[in-house]
């Protein structure tokens, strides 16, 4: 194994959510105070390239595309045993959506050189779109899984790979090099050591620019993005309290339609 | 004056915060139940670096230093005072040896210690008495090749736990008569004895040792012959106390945070009890001790770290914040009203915690001579 | 032709041989925004021996089928599929794709979108037209705590993935419309990982803290035999069962599965409350969870203010046959 790549992103810390408030003139969140944590599934992407580095070697590298004060989510990365961290950091990145990210973050790859595997968490616990994944595997033409649950690595360098669907999961053996997504089913992600700590605070944080990277401004930023945020509100934690009226049966059947529309059965 | 953490310090909390809130919880049913400490705790705690955070680099430490130790103390005790109370009492076992200890005994003993192999404790109370250490009975005499030690000690955090002793016991007469040994709990004729059964700290092992003719290589002096008294003091003074100082800190905030979730989240009158006023001051009164108790913890460990004395300090910040656990956690249960009293909240937990620590490594009467002595110092004829 | 079949495109999951039902619901939404927008509603149906699907398509509001009928097809894969649709989406140049939130369409989305390079939305709530015939797409952030509105303005297709349940299908109304072939036409090699074995199961007990759906009784349960129903429903989901203090007291549940702040802290997708007074030492211990459904005959109970449905009659009535009606659910 030559290289891991796991791509982290810096999110608001979920425990101080209730802080967010929005500015009504710009329509834009404020997030001020609010500490960033590193998006909790991403720990468990960077537990499973950790754990396959002991058994094949390799370095990781931690990829994440976010301000310059991102670092010091990056150096908790490094504190866990990420080898070092590449922060893609540029003004012209900024508003870019899953798509825009995706090709900044296929730029990152490319600049590192060649990737055997590049994990990702399923999905942020901030935007949840959980698209980057797919559209930075499709960037770098790469083969990618999602949903991941469950990995082994053949003794042929393949990796067979337990993936989750409705209701159970399926199986597949893939061929490195492989973009994969990965569950909090996978593992437990190791706790952060002291030596760790100490030993972060001598690993290397490349900050890259578009200077660096070279990406055509059409694709990225803003003006890049495909999407655009057409307006945005908070929604104040409130519960609907919707009573259901009707007979007996009535009401049986539209809280079975409920459970249904809630993704249970 | 720099009153902020590092950013290492901020990591390093974070790091145990993260730990705590996984790992104990799922313990704290049990400790209550039985008063025993989760031994399987120790190796993970030690692979995060909490067994080993004050012991140096080659005897397998992170050699952080004791603000770093009270950092970490806080926040295991912030979750469940218990398991700091075995750890601190843990440390003054590895900062003994490291004071005191000839290189072959470093080696021997702090390594494991800081990996977690083993568990490690300082015995020094007497039934006799524990501040009074002139005043102890145990008795070590040399014979040969080794020392024999004859005599109970009692109330010792870790003495079922803990595979080694630090020994106190009297060589002599007088103050150049107490030496300090390392006991193996094999060793022949040791015995860990009685279990206490506490009413908090429940998770934090406390017993009787018990010495009968208990043979004690030579070798496994600690210090001089003779110079034990110093070693009592440094120990429980500068490691001790301050350690008993941030297992109270870390009850303290626990209380706070208690305390404050109750009053806002409890509705009377159609609105949370933190509306009142009444409800209001007590949250004042918790809050300002926390603040100034966080300011003594931590001024006293800074003096440890940058090579000051810090007894009197250490002994003010001790005396003080156990204090103000236990005035917090009774106003917490004030603010809990007859839910405080229930063992479903934790407010209880935290008050019956907080009592345990007051005593520990000396009572507040024993403080304040101390206190009273550096206080009158300056108005000496 | 492909005149009417560049409008509102559907992606019609299926697995097996068996439709998602999200399939259906989409074209339910696909039709009325085709309706209002003068276009043509197309379902793209992928797989092997899977013709006989298209008539249900049809049937739910498609106007047209495209199916893509391949034995490489058969089992889902990632990238053939997303080959397929992509060369589909450069072929007809669809105005909107519409795809289910399902772990396949996650997967399969932004892949699709990627690699025609236009924008999708994740998740999706809502759908609507605005101005010059633009799909807003609203769309749940911040663990629902922000909701943003999404527009494409300037690529095409516009594409949306959508949670299932959230859109309505339409009732089944026997219609004959096109059904048209298309050529598979894939390479040989890079398709990805090959599938090994595809597993359904039932879900595995969960620990309380973990499961998915949590259904929890309290003092009105009233009896261990009434307590029975509180653990039938909650196996059926493969739910774990919660509880107030006193069903711990009479002893018809464990200490541990005590929820609140004495006991232990659920946030499950899911939580169901029967027979529950709903005082603030259990509600702080369920009030994140994701949806909260409660069941009490006493239509003054606590509990509602912290439910998102609520169903004030005797829990002994309902429960039965909710219990019925989700066991010929899950069979179908």
């Amino acid at each position: 194994m030559e290289r891991i790549i796991v791509c982290l992103k810096p999110v608001p810390d979920p425990k101080q959510w209730d802080e967010v408030s929005m500015d009504p003139e710009t329509q834009t969140l404020i997030r001020e105070g609010i500490a960033s944590v590193i998006n909790p599934l991403d720990k468990h992407a960077i537990e499973a390239a950790l754990s396959i580095q002991g058994v094949l070697g390799g370095e990781v590298v931690l990829l994440s595309m976010a301000p310059p004060s991102a670092a010091s989510t990056l150096r908790e990365g490094l504190a866990m045993g990420a080898d070092r961290a590449v922060l893609l950091s540029d003004r012209m990145f900024a508003g870019s959506d899953t798509l825009a990210t995706a090709h900044v973050l296929a730029a990152g790859c490319r600049w590192l050189g060649d990737n055997d595997l590049i994990i990702c968490g399923n999905m942020s616990i901030d935007g949840s779109t959980a698209q980057v994944g797919s559209q930075l595997a499709e960037l770098l033409d790469l083969p990618n899984i999602m949903h991941v649950i469950d990995l082994d690595l053949g003794e042929d360098g393949s990796m067979v790979v337990t993936r989750k669907i409705e209701h159970g999961f399926a199986r597949l053996r893939g061929a490195l090099p492989l973009v994969i997504s990965v569950r909090k089913e996978l593992n437990k992600p190791r706790y952060t050591s002291f030596t760790g700590i100490l030993a972060a605070e001598s690993k290397e944080i490349k900050v890259l620019s578009n200077e660096d990277l070279k990406i055509s401004p059409e694709v990225i930023g803003i003006d890049g993005s495909p999407t655009k945020m057409a307006g945005i509100e908070l929604r104040r934690f409130e519960r609907a309290r919707e009573k259901l009226d009707g007979s007996v049966d009535e009401i049986v059947e539209s809280l079975a339609g409920r459970i249904y529309q809630y993704g249970i059965i | 004056m720099d009153f902020t953490f590092s950013e290492r310090e901020e990591m390093l909390r974070k790091a145990v915060r993260e730990f705590a809130e996984n790992e104990i919880p799922p313990k704290m049913e049990a400790m209550e139940e039985t008063g025993d400490f989760p031994e399987e705790l120790l190796k993970p705690m030690a692979e995060v670096g909490i067994a080993g955070v004050i012991t140096p680099a080659e005897y397998g430490g992170v050699d952080l230093g004791y603000v770093a130790r009270t950092i970490v103390l806080e926040e295991l005790g912030r979750v469940c005072g218990a398991i700091p109370m075995a750890m601190q009492v843990h440390h003054m076992g590895c900062a003994v040896i490291n004071d005191f200890g000839t290189d072959a005994q470093k080696e021997k003993y702090l390594t494991p210690l800081a990996k977690g192999e083993t568990m490690g404790c300082v015995a020094v109370t007497d039934p006799s008495g524990g501040s009074d250490l002139l005043g102890m009975k145990t008795t070590a005499e040399l014979k040969g090749d080794k020392y024999i030690l004859n005599g109970r000690k009692c109330f010792i955090t870790n003495s079922h736990t803990s595979d080694y002793w630090v020994v106190i016991a009297k060589t002599g007469e007088g103050p150049k008569g107490i030496s300090a040994f390392i006991v193996d709990k094999d060793a022949p004729g040791a015995k860990a004895a009685r279990k206490e059964n506490k009413f908090g700290l429940r998770g934090a092992n406390t017993g009787e040792l018990a010495f009968d003719n208990c043979e004690v290589p030579k070798e496994n002096l600690l210090g001089k012959e003779g110079g034990g008294l110093g070693v009592a003091i440094k120990t429980i003074s500068e490691t001790g106390r301050t350690g008993m100082a941030a297992v109270a800190l870390g009850i303290l905030t626990a209380v706070y945070e208690e305390a404050g979730k109750f009053a806002t989240e409890r509705v009377l009158y159609g609105k949370p009890i933190s509306t009142l006023q009444a409800i209001q001051f007590y949250m004042a009164e918790i809050y300002s001790q926390l603040e100034i108790c966080r300011l003594l913890c931590y001024r006293a460990t800074w003096l440890k770290d940058h090579g000051m004395r810090c007894d009197n300090e250490g002994t003010l910040a001790k005396y003080y914040t156990c204090e103000a656990a236990v005035n917090a956690a009774k106003t917490g249960i004030e603010i809990h009203g007859s839910y405080g009293i229930m063992k479903e909240y934790a407010i209880q937990r935290l008050f019956r915690d907080a009592m345990v620590t007051v005593p520990a490594g000396g009572t507040g009467e024993i403080a304040k001579v101390v206190l009273a002595r550096t206080a009158l110092a300056p108005f000496k004829k | 032709m492909s005149g009417d079949m560049n409008g509102i495109w559907v992606f019609a999951e299926q697995r097996g041989g068996e439709l998602h039902e999200v399939s259906l619901e989409l074209l339910g939404k696909a039709r009325e925004l085709a309706d209002e927008a003068g276009k043509k509603v197309t379902a793209i149906l992928l797989g092997h021996d899977i013709r006989s699907l298209s008539q249900l398509l049809l049937n739910h509001g498609a106007d047209s089928v495209l199916v893509g009928d391949d034995p490489r097809l058969k089992t889902y894969r990632l990238i053939p599929y997303a080959r397929v649709m992509a060369s589909l989406v450069h072929t007809y140049d669809p105005e909107i794709l519409l795809m289910g939130a399902t772990y396949m369409g996650v997967e399969l989305a932004p892949r699709v979108a990627a690699k025609v390079r236009t924008g999708l939305s994740a998740h999706c709530i809502d759908l609507r037209l605005g101005e010059k015939g633009q799909l807003l797409q609203v769309v749940p952030g911040w663990g629902g705590g922000v909701i943003a509105t999404i527009a494409c303005p300037d690529h095409r297709p516009q594409m949306a993935t959508v949670m299932p349940g959230i859109m309505k299908a339409l009732s089944a109304i026997e219609r004959e419309d096109t059904v048209k072939e298309i050529e598979i036409d894939l390479p040989e090699k890079g398709l990805g990982p090959e599938v090994l074995e595809v597993k359904r199961e039932k879900p595995d007990q969960l620990p309380l803290e973990k499961a998915e759906v949590v259904v929890a009784g309290g003092w009105g349960i009233g009896s261990q035999e009434d307590w029975k129903m509180i653990e039938s429903l909650a196996e059926l989901f493969g739910g774990s069962v919660g509880a107030t203090r006193p069903p711990v007291d009479e002893g018809w549940a464990e200490e541990g599965q005590m929820i609140g702040q004495s006991g232990k802290t659920v946030r499950p997708k899911l939580y169901i409350g029967i027979g529950i007074s709903g005082v603030m030492h259990h509600v702080v211990g369920m009030d994140q969870s994701e949806h909260i459904i409660t069941i009490n005959s006493d239509p003054d109970a606590e509990i509602f203010d912290t439910s998102d449905v609520i169903v004030v009659e005797d829990f002994r009535k309902v429960v039965p046959k909710l219990i019925d009606e989700i066991r010929a659910r899950l069979k179908k």
